[in-house]
């Protein structure tokens, strides 16, 4: 569904964020990018979307180039593939429910949105999905209103706005405390295992990661240093994961582990 | 801790403490300098040459008629002898203080000491109470005589209203140069009317011989009734082409009281009038008697009417400045701001001159600008508003590009993120963001100008400031306490106002 064929991020700056990665997605895949800060997951889950640039190398979807894209097949491609953010991204001062609704910004009359104006369907979804997160009742308070949980569910509705059939999230519990952290990872895992979205994420947590990918890839400098599949992750002990991971690396915390396992 | 990392970075010293003090004492600070604490041995002779350079011109102030110094230093302590007895101690205990200072910087552990600082703030604020002529003394003497015009600034109703002027009076004709011509006729009286009559009814006017003495003209008996009685009542003088005047007698207004009948006799002497060398044929004056009398009906008075109407000037001045302020200042902040700016040389230099052009205007004050557009465009409320709009485009143009600057790209990201086109992009997630800051500043901005506007005037820029100047030079006391008034009035009610709007939308 997804292959990445040698791609390559050099930033203006001359920082090679990227160097020469190569790896495939298959549909329904829960595939986790880990990696030290700075390894360049932000940049890899933004290349292919195409937030930056590649400077070199294919990303295939679906058989067709994405960074061959022209500006209006790249917005009808983005528009199925959902992305969750650390910082939620959500627009602070505008409702919950518009944050929500312009998930479907991409599918609408372009004119008609400029007034901020939705069809009816369009905001009977918004409410599903908001129901669906659990925070309906919050709708119609400004963003910055909620907690950072209630925000990241914002984030994961908006996401859901798109009828994706991939999602790409980047670190998305990682301003969260941990049992937050289980409750957005959970809806990711509902989404992929019962819509079979495909869901790249980037994670710091161990725990997090053997309990939720089902294939695994590390980065450091640029580079795809680890490949291993959920077996070799649930097997995986805290030195072997330190090694690709750094002195950085932690478990959330001993007590969450057994409850986000169980 | 900046600071202390300087001082921990250790410069060993050149020179051994004891020189290193006298150095100082004939330069001071180089001793420091040579004991390697630059910033300390330029900050003394800095402030020891300053406060000693600027002590000399006081005292040449005070003393200038004195020739020699020496000479100039007496007299001037003569005068003022705290002040200099001050200064030279703190100078002297200051230069001391800086020669054991350099031997003590010489030494490893070099220590600061704070006292010094104290000596340093009373030497320049002694020497900033002389400069600027702080007088606290004065202000209680002259209190007693400033108290009735600033009661009459305080409270300056009286003046709000007043009542119409009633005018009755009467008059009579009167031939200049008896025998030129037909004698005017006697004024008919009519019963109930005011009636005034001159014996006689011609005569000569007063008149100046060639050594600018004065030759009294004819003496009329003037007779009067039917006026207001025990009533103040004026005579005016009306000569054949129409000006009318009061003349004088004795120096004074002529002026006297009807009695309980309302009637009077006075004896007026012709006033000085030149006769236009023109005027052809008998020349007809008038004399007239006018009682003025504040009985009738209520009304605004003057200047509670020119307040009201130049506050309105005032607050549309601001609204207009603020209006154009906002509309250029969208555009040019896009220019100035170096994230829409950075991705060219091109559009990096046009920021880099929008940047400086808007910190240019900004530094000049609106005031200023308003003496330039009184040249450019003449006295009156337009100048005022090119001075505010030019104000308002550099200052609303800097804090919009600092908004610009300073949005979260977080929300951006995301949008595009979802297949949005570039203006859904601008609209969802720039738009929000920018909103507050500019209502914000807008608002503000309006607060600013309005306020601007009510002094701008005091330069011929237009608005009630314009008003203020002239009552206060016309030292209409009450007048002047009216706009006063209003402008203390319209100012606080635009503060609550501008803060709630501003609390809405913040
Ligand atoms: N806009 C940018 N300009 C220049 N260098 C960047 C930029 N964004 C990220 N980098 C650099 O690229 C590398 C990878 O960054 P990033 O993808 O954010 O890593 P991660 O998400 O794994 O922490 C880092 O060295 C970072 O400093
Ligand atoms: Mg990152």
């Amino acid at each position: 569904m997804l292959e990445i064929k040698h791609l390559v991020k050099i930033y203006e700056d001359g920082t090679q964020a990227l160097n020469d990665i190569n790896f495939k997605v298959d549909a329904g895949e829960f595939l986790v990018i880990i990696g030290l800060s700075g390894s360049g997951k932000s940049t890899l889950l933004r290349c292919i979307n195409r937030l930056i640039e590649p400077t070199e190398g294919k990303i295939i979807w679906d058989g067709v180039d994405i960074t061959s894209l022209d500006q209006n097949r790249l917005r009808q491609t983005r528009r199925q593939i959902g992305m969750i953010f650390q910082h939620f991204n959500l627009v602070k001062r505008s409702n919950v429910l518009t944050n929500v609704l312009s998930g479907r910004l991409g599918y609408v009359n372009p004119m008609k949105t400029l007034f901020y104006q939705f069809p009816s369907k369009d905001r009977q979804m918004a409410i599903d999905a908001l129901k669906r997160v659990g925070i309906l009742d919050q709708a119609y308070k400004r963003a910055d209103e909620l907690s950072g949980g209630q925000q990241q569910r914002v984030g994961v509705a908006r996401a859901l706005m798109q009828q994706p059939r991939m999602i790409l999230a980047d670190e998305p519990v990682a301003s969260l405390d941990p049992v937050l952290a289980h409750n957005i990872l959970g809806y990711l895992e509902k989404m992929n295992q019962e819509e079979g979205i495909t869901v790249l994420c980037s994670l710091h947590y161990l725990d997090l990661v053997q309990r939720y990918a089902s294939r695994v890839i590390g980065l450091r400098d640029g580079k795809i240093v680890y490949r291993g599949s959920k077996e070799d992750i649930v097997a995986m002990t805290d030195d072997q994961f330190r090694e690709i991971y750094g002195e950085e690396a932690i478990r959330v915390s001993a007590g969450f582990q057994d409850k986000g396992k169980g | 801790m900046a600071l202390r990392k300087i001082q921990q970075k250790e410069i060993k010293s050149i020179v051994p403490g004891p020189v290193a003090g006298i150095v100082s004492l004939f330069v001071p600070g180089l001793g420091q300098v040579l004991a390697g604490s630059f910033q300390r041995g330029f900050l003394l002779l800095g402030s020891l040459g300053g406060s000693a350079g600027l002590f000399i011109w006081r005292v040449h102030l005070l003393a200038h008629r004195e020739i020699n110094l020496m000479a100039k230093f007496l007299k001037a302590f003569d005068r003022r002898p705290f002040f200099v007895g001050l200064i030279i101690a703190c100078i002297l205990l200051l230069w001391l203080w800086n020669a054991w200072d350099a031997c003590r910087q010489t030494k490893p552990e070099k220590k600061s000491g704070p006292a010094i600082f104290i000596i340093i703030v009373v030497i320049f604020f002694s020497l900033g109470w002389q400069i600027s002529e702080i007088n606290p003394y004065k202000m209680f003497k002259e209190l007693p005589d400033a108290i009735p015009p600033l009661s009459r600034v305080l409270w300056p109703w009286e003046a709000a209203v007043e009542r119409e002027k009633e005018i009755i009076g009467a008059g009579a004709e009167i031939l200049v140069g008896c025998g030129e011509g037909e004698l005017p006729p006697i004024p008919e009286e009519v019963p109930g009317q005011p009636y005034i009559m001159s014996d006689p009814r011609c005569g000569d006017l007063s008149s100046l011989d060639e050594n600018n003495q004065i030759i009294r003209g004819t003496t009329l008996k003037l007779t009067g009734r039917g006026f207001a009685p025990n009533t103040k009542t004026q005579i005016w003088w009306i000569d054949s082409l129409g000006n009318e005047f009061r003349p004088r007698q004795e120096g004074q207004y002529v002026e006297f009281m009807t009695d309980v009948k309302g009637s009077f006799e006075f004896d007026l002497i012709m006033p000085y009038r030149l006769i236009p060398p023109s005027a052809k044929g008998p020349q007809y004056q008038r004399v007239e008697a006018k009682q003025i009398s504040s009985i009738g009906k209520l009304i605004v008075g003057d200047p509670l009417r020119l307040t009201l109407a130049r506050m309105a000037e005032t607050i549309f001045m601001g609204m207009m400045a603020s209006f154009f302020g906002i509309i250029f200042a969208i555009p040019v902040s896009f220019l100035a701001s170096r994230n829409l700016m950075s991705h060219s040389w091109i559009t990096m230099l046009i920021y880099y001159i929008t940047r400086t052009i808007l910190n240019i205007i900004r530094a000049i004050e609106p005031l200023i600008w308003a003496l330039i557009a009184v040249v450019w465009v003449g006295l009156g409320p337009f100048a005022g508003i090119i001075a505010l709009t030019f104000h308002s485009v550099a200052a609303l143009g800097k804090l919009y590009s600092e908004a610009i600057e300073s949005i979260d790209p977080g929300p951006i990201e995301a949008i595009q993120a979802t297949g949005a086109t570039r203006l859904q992009t601008i609209m969802y997630a720039v738009v929000p963001q920018m909103i507050p800051p500019f209502v914000s500043f807008s608002i503000y901005r309006w607060d600013i100008n309005v306020r601007m506007s009510t002094i701008i005037g005091l330069v011929g820029g237009g608005g009630i400031g314009f008003l203020l100047v002239q009552y206060i030079r016309l030292l209409d006391y009450r007048a002047a306490g009216i706009a006063v008034w209003f402008i203390a009035i319209t100012v606080a009610i635009l503060d609550y106002v501008s803060a709630e709007i501003r609390q809405r939308f913040v």
